[in-house]
């Protein structure tokens, strides 16, 4: 008796809840994506990974924007017959990277692990906007990522705003990208620009890559380690080419103490102030060098 | 579970396919349904203290019991004294405890004695407020001969744990919600669309008013020593907005939840910034908390000091709107705040105009809409006590408030989205005066032509999408 008046609610319900649910829908074919974390390059990746159906990384490059700008993707794929992916994206820390890329290796299960990495890493507290995306159901980030609309209560205008005032990269099959800027057109500020390092926050980050390495060693993946190149005029003085070098030291010893490799970059006389954007990213011509000598490395490493 | 998380929508439409599908021929199933889904939304948030919500229930079905079996007055007195003490001891304990402790040692200290005294960490079990005035009034109403004591124990440890008023209110008396639980309920269209409806605007008032509000104020409140008077007065009226819409926002969902499932729950508030005054306000407010302090606090106690004229009538609103401000929290601002609303009836009463209600119509509509105004500034300046982390800061923000800078600008960060947000604030205050002879703004069955509704409720639904705060707060009175 009281089903005709419940199925009359119901599809009344259904009428008013299927065109929200198809509006989402429609959202994400035309690339206006949920937001996940508030790094809209880490979002917009993890969706090309999703859409790309990328279920096994045998070498997995992780990082902040110097492995993604300096780590040339056609390069290493072309040195190495392995499935290879660039997983990095702008801004994430060590404190950051940690738990991620223990989310990454239990998904993908890498043989080798690179991490190109200078000291901008290790300066910055951790972004916790990041557990949204490692604490989500799997099933959800592989099979249905459109659910996180309504998971992180996404409004329509911070979607429609995200979508149009993200900066227009370009990301290669592999999830690397290319940085190319004349350097007349380089922002000068940002070219003179002069990161304190050390911060409050840069022992977090040497704790988090000290967890990394253990956790890499633990699941038996090799762990590597690249100091990026940093431009000669950040370390015009002594005191900062002491505290860079103390920097090196620490890492090193983190990364060899659980069996990792580590690798210097850092020669001013090969990447010259001309190769760079700014104090520490390389634009295309310095990151094709660059790669070249982590490619020569890695051969040793990486059979 | 908040009403606004995926999982509780979930375990919404799974529990009320359930509830109609399957269970909706046999009444006790359905209780035992009601029950379960209760436990499960509270076990969600931390399950064990799931064990008191079912011990106090457990304790206080008993007692019900033998208090309607006894005959001896004594022996019934005694049994209600041991409700009493559980109930009121047990919210003692993990609201008040910590709170009595420091406020010892304060004194202590004022005499230079130093009392080593140690706090507890104790967390504040969801809800505690809410279902422990529920078990109260059930032996105050039993032992009165008000009602019958429950005919099963699946509906009264129902009543005590029902869903949807189980962390925020409403609170049910018993003769309102336990004669629901005991009778078949058949699905009725209308007040499942109706509770729809309140839903949605419910929706409305908590993700888009209060969440953004509360986005906009937590900035203000954060810095207000070094933001201008004018900022601060502007933070003031966020916050009274944001206090109501969350709070009133939960009440719409909490009853509009209700009525999906056949039951039809106390009503908590009553479009209180259109009050008159503020025994208007108050009665217009948390009805279900004021009016259930009227009946077991504020009546006796009336009856107590009635000899005494209007000094015990004040003496009796004073400790009552004290209880009514203590409720909220284990703080001095909240019972500060409770006693000077309290203290606001005082002309009301001395003037002998306490009870009298305005005749519709009695007075020219300027002359409403200034005591509305004024109410409305009044509570202003009132809920900043209550927004207050203690006294010496909220008199700290009033001197900040009432400087020269009240008359200079502001600056506002996000243009756009503040008049975003006060665009919504105006939507929300002229739908609710248009509608504030219904149950609710929504409510608008006079609208004939479907289509007309179908573009209101789809206009609603996309404001909800697209201005809700991508921060969901938590609701403020969860902590109450």
């Amino acid at each position: 008796m009281i089903k005709k008046p419940l199925n009359k609610f119901l599809f009344k319900a259904l009428l008013f809840t299927m065109p929200v649910f198809l509006f989402f829908e429609i959202l994400f074919r035309f690339g206006f994506s949920p937001i996940v974390t508030n790094s809209t390059l880490f979002d917009l990746k993890m969706l090309k990974v999703q859409q790309q159906h990328i279920e096994k990384v045998s070498v997995l490059s992780m990082g902040s924007s110097i492995n993604l700008y300096e780590l040339n993707s056609n390069i290493v794929v072309r040195n190495f017959n392995l499935h290879y992916y660039n997983f990095a994206s702008w801004g994430l820390q060590m404190v950051d990277q940690d738990p991620l890329l223990k989310d990454f290796v239990k998904t993908y299960h890498p043989k080798y692990v690179v991490i190109c990495s200078s000291f901008p890493e290790f300066i910055s507290p951790q972004n916790n906007s990041y557990l949204n995306y490692i604490n989500a159901n799997g099933f959800l980030k592989k099979n249905f990522p459109e659910l996180f609309y309504f998971k992180n209560y996404n409004s329509l205008h911070q979607i429609v705003r995200r979508k149009l005032t993200t900066y227009p990269l370009k990301l290669d099959n592999w999830g690397g990208a290319t940085l190319r800027v004349k350097q007349k057109d380089i922002d000068r500020q940002k070219w003179n620009e002069h990161d304190i390092f050390p911060t409050r926050y840069t022992q977090a980050n040497y704790n988090a890559l000290d967890s990394i390495s253990t956790f890499l060693n633990v699941q038996k993946v090799k762990f590597i380690f690249v100091q990026a190149p940093i431009k000669k005029s950040y370390t015009n003085t002594s005191l900062s080419t002491q505290l860079i070098q103390l920097h090196f030291e620490r890492c090193k010893s983190i990364v060899e103490k659980q069996g990792g490799i580590y690798l210097n970059y850092y020669n001013p006389v090969v990447f010259t102030d001309s190769l760079f954007f700014d104090q520490y990213h390389l634009q295309d011509t310095g990151a094709i060098i660059f790669t070249k000598e982590v490619v020569a490395d890695l051969k040793k490493i990486i059979k | 579970m908040l009403f606004t998380s995926l999982p509780f929508v979930c375990f919404f439409v799974i529990f009320f396919l359930l509830y109609w599908y399957v269970f909706s021929g046999n009444l006790k199933l359905q209780n035992v349904l009601i029950l379960t889904g209760s436990y499960v939304f509270y076990a969600w948030w931390d399950w064990r203290f799931l064990f008191l919500l079912i011990g106090s229930s457990a304790l206080n079905y008993i007692l019900g019991i033998y208090i309607d079996k006894s005959k001896n007055e004594k022996q019934r007195s005694l049994l209600l004294w041991i409700g009493l003490v559980q109930g009121l001891g047990c919210l003692l304990f993990f609201k008040y405890f910590n709170f009595f402790i420091k406020s010892f040692i304060s004194a202590f200290g004022a005499f230079n004695v130093k009392a080593d005294i140690y706090t507890l960490n104790i967390i504040l079990p969801l809800g505690i407020s809410f279902y422990t005035f529920r078990t109260i009034s059930y032996l105050l109403d039993l032992k009165s001969g008000k009602i019958k004591p429950a005919t099963d124990w699946v509906v009264f440890f129902s009543y005590v744990a029902f869903f949807p008023s189980l962390l925020s209110g409403p609170i049910d008396r018993p003769k309102t919600l336990i004669p629901q639980l005991e009778k078949k309920r058949v699905f009725d269209y209308s007040q499942a669309s109706d509770g729809m409806r309140q839903i949605l605007w419910g929706l409305f008032k908590k993700i888009v008013i209060a969440d953004n509000c509360s986005l906009f104020n937590a900035g203000i409140f954060d810095h207000y020593k070094t933001l201008s008077a004018s900022s601060l007065l502007f933070g003031a009226f966020l916050f009274t907005i944001q206090v109501y819409a969350d709070f009133s926002g939960y009440s719409d969902m909490a009853i509009g939840l209700a009525n999906l499932l056949g039951f039809k729950i106390t009503r908590n508030f009553n479009y209180p910034f259109f009050a008159q005054n503020i025994a208007d306000f108050w009665r217009r407010w948390h009805i279900s908390l004021t009016s259930w302090l009227t009946d077991y606090v504020f009546m006796p106690l009336s009856v107590y000091f009635r000899d005494y004229g209007k000094s015990g009538l004040i003496l009796a609103i004073l400790i009552n709107f004290t209880l009514i401000g203590a409720w909220h929290g284990a703080n001095w601002t909240f019972v500060f705040f409770g006693f000077l609303n309290g203290c606001f009836y005082i002309p009301l009463v001395l003037r002998g105009t306490l009870n009298k209600k305005k005749k519709a119509g009695g007075q020219s509509a300027l002359k409403a809409f200034a005591n509305m105004a004024g109410m409305f500034i009044l509570l202003m300046f009132t809920f900043l006590i209550f927004r207050a982390d203690s006294l010496s800061q909220a008199f700290d923000y009033y001197g900040k408030l009432f400087s020269s800078s009240l008359f200079s600008g502001f600056v506002i960060t996000e243009k756009l989205n503040t008049a975003v947000i006060l665009l919504c604030i105006a939507i929300m205050l002229l739908a609710e005066w248009l509608q504030r002879d219904k149950q609710h703004a929504l409510q608008i069955d006079a609208i004939k032509i479907f289509p007309v509704r179908a573009l209101i409720y789809f206009g609603l639904i996309f404001v909800i999408l697209s201005f809700n705060a991508t921060k969901n707060a938590d609701f403020i009175y969860f902590k109450f």
